[in-house]
């Protein structure tokens, strides 16, 4: 991140009693230029040309302005006992940032796009003069003195209320985010919503839900839910978000289940994919696809079944041996493994070996799944919104994935999850007080496979066909970044990180082809920088950073906080 | 017999390519406990150094004479490849759990790899390609030089190509030149000293520092010269040659013993003669050519399972 | 103080043997580090393991305790043989501490002990994911035992430190009540005052004393002479990695071959090399 230079003091000590007016004035001059035309050019990002009637790019500038009044309000003025728990100035300051941003971002956008500065309608300089304004007022002014949020009590209901919102917040945002087809106004939702939330971070509005949420730890999850679950009544019966969607739950569910290994155990599994692949193989060949190999069609809960178990025993079977060797060691094993299986998924087609799987050419034609009456591949009317055919299996998905999070943190919060983390700050001293080191890292290993199966013998069914090349080690290399990226041994990291790997891509097409690319350097620097990822495990970051003696005061005293109810 | 010798021959021949690939593996792992899981990569950028230098100075020449240069220009890419990777990825992880710089170095891996495919025939964000490079995003010819390339000779029944000889005589020379300076040389006898002990190393006033990147240039001269060999072989390279051959090599040199010079080249050269006489010899569906990668990584699993310490035994695992 | 120790000797029932090692030999190579040593620990006995740097006392302990299994000899704990297995070790009631302090640094002190807890429970994954009565059960006498050992060892108000933030002295405090979490008849404490200051090690001999007295049997390793001699009931001596003398505090004391050992013309070599298992 680049690093603005601070103004020296004593312009700030000259001028800091000018600051606040200004950004005023500022964040007024944008709110103005939003309401008016930004562009000559009806065509670009949206409908930006009508005075009064402000497109979507022109709410999030509103909305931005009207933040920055906020703040500034609590700064000094009538909401200053809401904005003594607030770092309001460092919070300002960073929203100012990225309006500036923002508005900057969109002058190119429009520029770009229509074709030259021209196009520019004055309600967009007058933006882009307003959001230059606050920016420069912002960096004057002072911060004060600041109450930790840790000690801001609201009623409970409040905060549960708060949760509730931001809930919906997240949902009507995904849910606009991935209506958005053009490149430069997905783009721009992301620098905005990047902005609110780093502004949130400065001003500290973070570190206090970091105390609310562990609180209502049920609520939230419980939200969470409820968001994700309204989710396809957002979509008018359109699929094809729906389609992303459920590919995002399927590749999340995978990533959880790895995580088992990867988050709890501390055990890199490099050739995980194929666990999901062996349940989709098992899927497939269970299925009554006309290719299918397999002439029986069990009911599909015990083909869910079975999947899970035959990769749950592959599991044990690579894991047996290997997993008494060092950790390195296992970590070039599970790649091999991989490689073999996917290797034989592409042999066994009559020719090498008997025909199990068809070879290169995979099992297609899979037929949807049908509960009873309920077929997955027909849309149902729900309230009178259409559910089409991935909406199905985003709702079973689901599901499927709060089975996964139940079992993973049901896990770490027990006997078994404080023998993990033993193995993984020592594993001499674990297995010298008696935890059965060998034993738990088989057993995270065998849940991962297990679990990874399960999600597979449904993702036989909604891609409706199994080839070997979905199976290459790049899946794995990605399932492992969603953990990392998301933060080893979190919920919430993983789920987001596995959502950010699987929709950038899919929207920021123009990139494609630099995809890979960036996802390789993603990884390097997120270990040099980040290691413990975006959500961070608080035990995972202490591990990462041995040497912070603040940090671990600092998890110290959130942990005696998480004790006490 | 013919078969017998012939496979023999390939053998060696894959082995050979194994080995001086394995060694950067080993070497590395010695002295830092870290598997450079990058690097096959470094051994395609051999490759593609090669190839860059014969056809920006030698385009459609074939002599002899060339080759040393195109042996230079491999070795050049392959060596700066690894040293910027270990001074700015691995370097800043030093005191890093384990977990870390495997994960980078996978990251690193993926990044080579695209850089190559997308980057080869322009420089990034323009379309100026000075050299009129090929597109890297498919198979490239490499090219052809006299007498290391051409008709086989043929020994009694056997089939020797002449570039296997070129390799197998790459990894007589290495392995001399590698000898000598580990055991000769001040600065082989420093990297000694490293993997036993780091610290003690330190205080002897051995720079650490200096000995891990020369133990990466040697990886990455090997890797660099089995890119050229394998250039001559194949008569083609692609972005996506260093991960099979890496992941080869890896199991070569945890077959040999990792941590151990000629464990490595041991392991490769078994490596590669079970490849080919598994491909020859299993009978039925599961033998021949299709099943032969599986049964490498099938072998790598069991040399972990009953001699974890391979072959020639490897270096104490488990230092703290 | 010796008279002290004498007394108490006295006023127990010694002679009930609990752990027997018979002729245990340790060879790395060429070297024997450890050269037929045979020791017995009897009921409610405190036992200093003293010798010199490089006499082999790490070695036997970690031959005690399954983290290297012994060329030859046998360990028997209550008469039963033990496998040269850690956590079997720790299972038939014979807990350790470590010399160079090796706890769960990024757990919390209540934590650590939980997983001294481990090999007592034994709540499964089925168990843990349906969480039923048994789990809470087990979970809350988990917790509580935990809490108690804390106490136990004068960490009561530690509970939610992480063992980086305690102090040295408490994190060897920390070490003893993980140890004694796994309900050993036996606990072997590798050199528990290291590094301590003389209130420090003072607290630490009333520590054993405690332990002792709740009928445990305690074997020391210590450099400190006039901590173990005020500590233990018998003392073994080891040089070059056999016995030199066995015997009273009194006896070893005075004997003057241990003199020899410890101010003679030794050939001292660095003990460290062997310290970590």
């Amino acid at each position: 991140m680049i690093k603005i230079p601070d103004i020296p003091e004593s312009v700030v000590v000259r001028h800091g009693a000018k600051a606040w007016p200004l950004a005023l004035a500022g964040a007024g001059l944008l709110m103005t230029g939003s309401l008016l035309s930004w562009s000559g050019d009806p065509q670009v990002l949206g409908d930006l040309s009508i005075s009064f009637n402000p497109g979507g790019l022109q709410i999030q500038a509103l909305a931005l302005a009207l933040l920055a009044v906020v703040l500034l309000l609590a700064h000094k003025g009538p909401l200053t006992s809401l904005g003594q728990w607030a770092d309001t100035a460092l919070g300002l300051r960073a929203l100012a940032t990225w309006a500036l941003l923002f508005m900057v971002m969109v002058v190119v956008a429009i520029t770009i796009e229509a074709g030259g500065l021209i196009n520019i309608d004055p309600g967009g300089w007058i933006s882009l003069l307003g959001a230059v304004l606050l920016f420069a007022a912002a960096r004057l002014v002072l911060p004060r003195e600041t109450r930790d949020p840790a000690e801001a009590h609201l009623p409970g209901w409040s905060e549960i209320l708060v949760i509730v919102v931001l809930m919906a917040a997240i949902l009507f945002g995904t849910a606009y985010a991935l209506g958005l087809t053009d490149a430069w106004e997905f783009v721009l939702f992301l620098v905005f919503v990047t902005g609110v939330v780093i502004a949130g971070i400065r001003a500290g509005l973070l570190s206090w839900l970091g105390h609310v949420t562990p609180r209502h730890r049920h609520v939230l999850t419980l939200a969470a839910f409820a968001a994700a679950f309204f989710f396809p009544f957002t979509q008018n019966g359109s699929d094809a978000n729906m389609s992303i969607a459920s590919q995002i739950l399927i590749f999340g569910a995978a990533a959880m289940s790895l995580n088992i290994v990867v988050g709890l155990a501390g055990l890199l599994d490099l050739g995980y994919i194929a666990f999901l692949g062996a349940g989709a193989y098992v899927g497939a060949t269970l299925s009554t696809s006309a290719f299918a190999t397999i002439g029986w069609n069990p009911p599909f809960f015990v083909v869910v079944l079975l999947g899970a178990c035959v990769s749950g025993t592959l599991g044990l079977i690579i894991g047996t041996p290997t997993l008494r060797v060092s950790g390195d060691y296992l970590a070039i094993v599970t790649l091999g493994f991989g490689e073999i299986f996917r290797l034989s998924m592409f042999n066994l087609d009559g020719n090498n070996g008997p025909d199990l799987t068809h070879g290169p050419n995979g099992i297609p034609a899979i037929p949807d799944l049908a509960f009873g009456s309920f077929n997955f591949g027909d849309t149902h009317n729900v309230l009178g919104i259409p559910l089409a055919r991935f909406s199905n299996y985003y709702f079973l998905l689901l599901v499927v994935i709060a089975f996964i999070i139940l079992v993973f943190s049901r896990l770490n919060n027990s006997r078994i999850g404080r023998g993990w983390v033993a193995i993984r700050e020592d594993e001499k001293a674990a297995e010298a007080m008696g935890v059965n080191v060998f034993g738990l890292k088989i057993l995270a290993f065998v849940v991962g496979a297990f679990l990874a199966g399960m999600a597979g013998t449904i993702k036989a069914h909604q891609d409706v066909s199994v080839t070997p090349d979905q199976y290459i080690f790049l899946e794995s290399a990605f399932l492992l970044a969603a953990i990392v990226l998301g933060g080893m041994g979190t919920v919430a990291g993983v789920m987001i990180g596995a959502v950010i790997l699987k929709l950038l891509p899919e929207k920021l097409r123009f990139f494609s082809d630099y995809r890979l690319l960036l996802f390789g350097l993603l990884l390097v620097l997120m270990m040099r920088f980040r290691p413990e990822g975006l959500v961070a495990s608080k035990r995972r970051q202490l591990e990462f950073h041995e040497e912070d003696e603040g940090l671990a005061v600092r998890v110290e005293g959130e942990f005696a906080e998480e004790v006490k109810p | 017999m013919d078969i017998f010798v012939q496979q023999l021959v390939n053998g060696l021949t894959l082995g050979s390519l194994y080995a001086l690939i394995a060694v950067g593996y080993t070497v590395v792992y010695g002295i830092l406990q870290l598997i450079n899981f990058a690097h096959g990569e470094v051994f395609m950028i051999g490759a593609f150094g090669a190839l860059t230098t014969s056809l920006v100075l030698f385009r459609g020449q074939t002599s002899l004479w060339i080759l040393p240069f195109m042996i230079i220009g491999a070795v050049i890419a392959s060596v700066v490849t690894a040293v910027l990777m270990e001074r700015f990825a691995y370097r800043p992880l030093r005191n890093a759990p384990r977990l870390a710089p495997l994960i980078t170095a996978i990251g690193i891996s993926v990044f080579l790899q695209e850089i190559v495919r997308l980057n080869y025939d322009h420089v990034p964000f323009t379309s100026w390609n000075p050299f009129d490079l090929p597109d890297a995003k498919s198979l490239i010819p490499f090219p052809q030089i006299d007498v290391v390339t051409g008709p086989a000779f043929q020994v009694g029944g056997v089939t020797i190509q002449r570039a296997a000889i070129f390799t197998i005589g790459a990894l007589l020379m290495c392995s001399a030149v590698l000898w000598y300076f580990i055991n000769r040389t001040k600065m082989g006898r420093g990297m000694q000293a490293v993997s036993q002990d780091p610290d003690t190393a330190r205080l002897m006033g051995i720079n650490v520092d200096r000995v891990i990147v020369v133990a990466f240039m040697l990886g990455a001269i090997l890797a660099g010269i089995a890119g050229v060999a394998q250039g001559l072989q194949n008569n083609n390279i692609d972005f996506r040659m260093g991960f099979l051959a890496g992941l080869k090599a890896f199991t070569a040199a945890v077959l040999g013993g990792i941590g151990n010079v000629a464990g490595a080249v041991v392991g490769g050269l078994v490596l590669g003669i079970v490849e080919a006489m598994a491909t020859q010899y299993i009978p039925g569906q599961f033998g021949g050519s299709p099943w032969k990668d599986v049964w490498a990584f099938v072998m790598l699993i069991l040399v972990l399972v009953f001699r974890p310490e391979g072959l020639l035994g490897a270096k104490a695992v488990d230092r703290a | 103080m010796t008279m002290a120790a004498e007394t108490v000797e006295a006023s127990r029932s010694p002679g009930v043997p609990l752990l027997q090692a018979d002729g245990v030999i340790m060879r790395f190579g060429g070297l024997t580090a450890v050269n037929n040593v045979s020791m017995t620990v009897n009921e409610g006995e405190i036992l200093g393991l003293i010798g010199p740097n490089g006499a082999g006392k790490t070695t036997f302990f970690n031959c005690l305790t399954g983290l290297y299994k012994p060329t030859e000899g046998q360990v028997r704990l209550s008469g039963v043989a033990l496998a040269p297995k850690p956590r079997a070790v720790v299972e038939a009631g014979m807990a350790r501490t470590f010399q160079n302090i090796r706890l769960f640094a990024n757990m919390t002190a209540l934590e650590n002990v939980m997983v001294g807890r481990y090999c007592r429970t034994s709540s499964g994954a089925l168990t843990s994911i349906l969480r039923g009565p048994k789990f809470k059960r087990e979970e809350a006498e988990t917790r509580a035992r935990a809490q108690e050992l804390l106490e136990f060892v004068g960490l009561g108000t530690s509970t939610d430190h992480l063992a980086r933030n305690l102090p040295y002295g408490n994190q060897r405090r920390l070490e003893i009540a993980r140890a004694l979490a796994t309900d050993p008849k036996l606990v072997l404490l590798d050199e528990p005052t290291a590094g301590m200051n003389p209130l420090e090690t003072r607290q630490a001999s009333d520590l054993i004393f405690k332990i002792r007295d709740t009928g445990l049997a305690v074997v020391v390793i210590e450099h400190d002479m006039r901590f173990i001699f005020n500590l233990c009931d018998r003392v073994l001596c080891l040089v070059r990695g056999e016995t030199l003398v066995e015997g009273t505090p009194d006896e070893v004391q005075s004997d003057p071959r241990v003199i020899e050992a410890y101010i003679g013309t030794g050939t001292d070599t660095d003990e460290d090399a062997e310290d970590s298992p």
